[in-house]
């Protein structure tokens, strides 16, 4: 736990200095769109990964999270309630379409989050109190009252807050009880039902706070960018780009995430500065390219690589000591 | 009378959209039955044999003609992206499949938009382009070529996996690889002609397909949306499955369009998805 | 051939005179930065090129020595602060919300730029006009017709195109001259289009000016975009029996449509289009017979040549440069709003953000100087060109005739459209 913790420490310590040190405004908005990534990924991280049920609709929760803030702002609320009012709405909308789904095997699983996330995009492209397809501009205001600031600082802040503390929730996730029977659910349905475990209520648990984490990160973002409509955070395109960050980064392991959020930034921002202006999908065709090569090659991802590579080294010492009769 | 006549015609018009769906779907439930991948990229080879099909018809080779060689090109084309890419997926953890085949999507899609740009594409004056008529009912000539294209590849994908030994080997296969192999066959050859195959029945599609629509570098999403929601109710690996739950979506589709509205027309045939792997988590007609 | 080579010459000739060549003086004024927010890469990427070519023709225009009838052109610069040259800063916007923001955020903090121009989809405009909003950077915006735009109260967003409920108005005074001048009597509307906000908001202004102007909306459907059959929706139009039936559609759906209405013998008096699908050089190719008497609201057309010879000039220097595409809605209402910056700042002989906003409160230049079928440009209280209109065309012999307005038609509206051909 130690290192992950310095390092978890490091990473909040450069962040800080970058928010209040940089002024580039450019690399202001690659750090909160790396940081916002990293907590997405890793939100989808704790059922795709550690729950071991691939969801391609996650977008569905980061969108609570956006709309519960535009709402809350256009009817004169304040932009804090949107984050226990996204959190509950996510929850729920976690426990009601996992409960049907969550014992579904493999692809019928993802394929039922596609489905799910059609349904919510069809009914608020419809509903006229949700914005139907116009979404809501959230009007300009500053200080922290609003949740909006001039200043690129203070975002950062916001989200590095956020960013440590999933990651502390994630270290804890894995040394705890519902971490332990996720795992045992992974290894082997069947024993761990043989013992008791029931993969269900389990699983909802870990659906539902994977979900109040990416609403969360949804307040964060509308607040940023002060505008919401379904393509922009509910669409199938940005469920895919969360499922990316987490898997080149490395399903199921503690910092994936937030190495796929970095390869995402890098290559979808560098790539399209460096060839854009043509308009013709270059950054698609790398960006592609980068994740067959990743999958045929280094499926664990790249930290889950590794994460293999340490456990295998590790592996051979104990052999060795073993072989010599001693400790190595 | 005016209802009857409206849900007659909606009763033909939902049986010919889920026949175009069936055409899609067969392909992807024949890999998936006998190699156990879902091809995300599925929607991506519909719209690369699209571009071939216009290709050709650019040439002076209409749709139906160019058909059989774009089937011919997309078998080549899917033996060939089997043995570079998806066999090496299959060494890997089950999530390798899922990745590797949505790296492939998003590829795909991107030498789409570098090679032929983000418009959409079509031949001029198609073939099939009139109506047909009979008794009281409309319904247009491609959508009819379209079906009975759809009818016609699912019997022989049935016929040649109930009947041929290649297709009895590739049941044993998706049965249960290890006695395949004990059996004395070879693996890694059924899978790369069955992903062959699969890519040639969404060859087939494409070519069809582009008698109603244009091409352009996302075409492939709607339909391969749908052919996944339509093979995963149908059971994934049925082909038979396959046909039931495309037709199931199509009445669903256009029934919800007319009744409930056409915004939420898709609303039916995603629930039923949910409803009906609620109570047989194998779909309607699959296996496992 | 020798006639070609001849015009290319010329051509090329003009548009070198219209870059200043060698040094202009001894002390020369710094250059006048106007950032640009527009799609250079994603989906909407091939408009985003073109609007770029427009409006870098623009400001070489304005910073040349060969003066057209349009403002500021040829003036070798702003003559008010020193003949100081405009120089655009492009900044991507990806098509996305998010990323013109930080875009428009780039070219504010970065490039110290003295305005915005931008950025053709409404809700990428959106967010880059709040960050100008914040800044206090005067933003224009040539291209993006969502109505919300310039009801959301902001001082420093001024939009020269006219709305998505100009466009839909156009409809119905069309109806009304039909009316008058040839007892033409339409009543039954159907409104049918795409579910996003093209689609919705220009449903949206259709409805709310039929229930305005008294014509019943039989039916209003919505549909998604990226669908792949029509089935219900054509019933449920045919069922309607509506007189017009206004369209706002993207192609594949378009012909999906013409499709469904051919087969089902949906026959309305006009079918009414707002661009997009129907104006896409793959329609008529695809529908052939079958497209005659389609009509499009435009926002731009050759036809007004009439109105202002510079119409053809532009648009061969245009062609020069963008390979032979000709100008049409987009990039000559990019084009125009680069002059329209220009004329300001020139005007505020200031590059202090208050005096452009308030020089652009003050614009007011008669429609005859413009490329474009508009009465002039003068901004609301809103920020919002009151002066601005569209024009309506119709699929004559696969060609796209202007219809409307009377003045600037070039032939005459067939009506009703004619019967579907089996």
């Amino acid at each position: 736990m130690k290192p992950h913790l310095i390092a978890l420490g490091a990473i909040v310590a450069a962040g800080l200095a970058a928010a209040f040190g940089v002024r580039d405004a450019v690399a202001l908005d690659l750090v909160f769109t790396l940081l916002l990534y990293a907590v997405l990924g890793q939100s989808w991280n704790w059922i795709s990964g550690y729950a071991g049920n691939i969801s391609f609709g996650h977008a569905i929760f980061f969108g609570c999270g956006a709309y519960a803030s535009a709402l809350m702002v256009t009817h004169g609320l304040s932009p804090w309630l949107a984050i226990p009012a996204g959190a509950l709405a996510a929850a729920a909308l976690a426990i009601v379409t996992g409960f049907p789904t969550l014992a579904l095997r493999g692809h019928y699983f993802s394929i039922a989050t596609i489905a799910v996330a059609a349904i919510v995009d069809a009914l608020v492209r419809t509903q006229p109190a949700l914005g139907r397809a116009t979404g809501f501009e959230l009007p300009i205001a500053t200080g922290w009252a609003a949740l909006q600031f001039a200043d690129k600082g203070p975002y950062i802040v916001l989200a590095l807050a956020l960013f440590a503390a999933v990651q502390v929730a994630t270290i804890a996730l894995e040394r705890s009880r519902l971490g332990y029977y996720l795992r045992a659910l992974r290894a082997n349905h069947a024993a761990a039902a043989a013992v008791g475990i029931d993969e269900r209520s389990w699983k909802l648990l870990a659906f539902a706070w994977s979900a109040v984490i990416a609403s969360c990160a949804g307040v964060l973002y509308a607040q940023y960018t002060l505008f919401v409509d379904p393509p922009s955070t509910i669409a199938l395109g940005i469920s895919i780009d969360i499922a990316l960050v987490g898997v080149v980064g490395g399903i199921g392991t503690l910092w994936g995430p937030a190495v796929g959020a970095l390869v995402y930034v890098v290559l979808a921002k560098g790539v399209a500065l460096e060839l854009g202006g043509s308009g013709k999908g270059y950054d698609l065709v790398i960006y592609g390219a980068i994740i067959c090569v990743i999958a045929a090659l280094r499926p664990h991802g790249i930290v889950g690589s590794i994460v293999d590579g340490l456990r295998r080294r590790r592996g051979a010492l104990d052999l060795g000591a073993a072989a010599t009769g001693g400790a190595a | 009378m005016e209802a009857l006549t409206t849900f007659a015609q909606l009763l033909v018009g939902g049986v010919l959209t889920g026949l175009v769906f069936a055409l899609v779907a067969v392909g992807l439930t024949l890999v998936y039955g006998v190699m156990d991948v879902v091809n995300f990229a599925h929607g991506e080879f519909l719209m690369l044999a699209m571009y071939a099909t216009l290709g050709l018809a650019l040439l002076g080779l209409g749709p139906l003609l160019g058909l059989p060689l774009v089937v011919i090109a997309m078998f080549l084309f899917g033996i060939v992206v089997y043995r570079v890419f998806v066999r090496r997926l299959l060494s890997g953890p089950p999530e390798a499949t899922v990745f590797g085949t949505f790296g492939l999507l998003v590829l795909m899609q991107g030498l789409a938009q570098a090679i032929f740009s983000s418009d959409f594409l079509s031949a001029p004056n198609p073939p099939f382009s009139g109506t047909l008529r009979f008794a009281g009912l409309a319904v247009s000539q491609a959508s009819v070529v379209e079906g009975c294209g759809a009818l016609i590849l699912t019997a022989l994908l049935f016929a040649f996996v109930e009947y041929t030994e290649t297709g009895r080997a590739m049941r044993a296969v998706a049965e249960d690889r290890i006695a395949a192999t004990l059996m004395g066959i070879d693996v890694q050859r059924i899978n790369g002609l069955a992903f062959g195959i699969g890519a040639a029945c969404v060859g087939a599609a494409g070519a069809l397909l582009m008698l109603s629509y244009p091409v352009y570098p996302t075409a492939g999403v709607p339909f391969a949306l749908t052919a996944f929601v339509v093979v995963a109710l149908g059971g994934f690996g049925s082909i038979s499955g396959a046909l039931v739950g495309a037709l199931l979506v199509g009445l669903l589709e256009v029934f919800g369009g007319f009744y409930l509205s056409p915004e939420l027309k898709l609303v039916p045939v995603y629930l039923a998805y949910l409803i009906v792997v609620l109570l047989r988590p194998q779909g309607l007609l699959g296996r496992r | 051939m020798l006639a070609r080579r001849l015009a290319l010459a010329l051509a090329t000739a003009l548009t070198l005179t219209a870059v200043p060549l060698g040094p202009t003086g001894a002390a020369d004024p710094p250059d006048i930065v106007i950032g640009s927010v527009i799609p250079l890469t994603g989906s909407l990427a091939q408009s985003g090129a073109g609007l770029r070519v427009a409006q870098l023709l623009a400001q070489d225009l304005v910073n040349g020595h060969v003066s057209y009838p349009l403002p500021m052109v040829g003036k070798s610069g702003l003559p008010h602060l020193g003949h100081a040259r405009i120089r655009l800063v492009f900044a991507d916007s990806q098509g996305k919300p998010d990323q013109a923001r930080a875009a428009a955020e780039q070219l504010i903090t970065q490039d110290h730029v003295v305005a915005l121009i931008g950025c053709y989809s409404s809700s990428t405009t959106a967010t880059a006009s709040q960050v100008a909003e914040r800044y206090g950077v005067p933003f224009l915006n040539p291209d993006s017709s969502a109505p919300s735009l310039t009801t959301r109260g902001l001082k420093w967003f001024f939009r020269t195109t006219p709305s998505d409920a100009t466009f839909a108005d156009n409809f119905f005074q069309f109806f009304g001259d039909l009316k008058r001048t040839k007892k033409i009597v339409v009543k039954k509307i159907a409104i049918v289009g795409e579910d996003g906000l093209f689609g919705s908001g220009a449903g949206d202004a259709e409805e709310a000016l039929a229930k305005k102007y008294g014509y019943p909306v039989v039916s209003r459907i919505a549909y998604t975009a990226t669908t792949t059959e029509v089935n219900a929706e054509v019933q449920k139009v045919k069922a309607a029996a509506p007189d017009v039936i206004m369209m706002a559609s993207y192609l594949p759906d378009a012909l999906l449509f013409m499709r469904g209405f051919k087969d089902q013998s949906v026959q309305p008096q006009a079918i009414m289009a707002q661009d997009a699908g129907f104006i896409d050089p793959n329609f008529v190719r695809t529908e052939g017979k079958d497209a005659e008497g389609i009509f499009t609201r435009e926002v731009f057309s050759l036809d007004i040549k009439h109105r202002n010879h510079a119409v053809p000039l532009i648009n061969q220097l245009f062609e020069l440069r963008f390979s032979g595409k000709p100008l049409d809605g987009n990039t000559a209402r990019d084009f125009m709003g680069v002059l329209v910056l220009a004329d300001a700042i020139d005007r505020a002989a200031s590059t202090a953000p208050e005096a452009i906003r308030t020089a652009l409160q003050k614009t007011n230049i008669p429609g005859n100087l413009t490329l474009m079928p508009w009465k002039n440009i003068q901004f609301d209280a809103n920020g919002q060109n009151q002066g601005g209109s569209g024009i309506i065309e119709q699929i004559q012999d696969g060609k796209y005739e202007t219809v409307w307005p009377f003045d600037v038609a070039v032939s005459e509206p067939i009506w009703p459209m004619p019967v579907w051909k089996h």
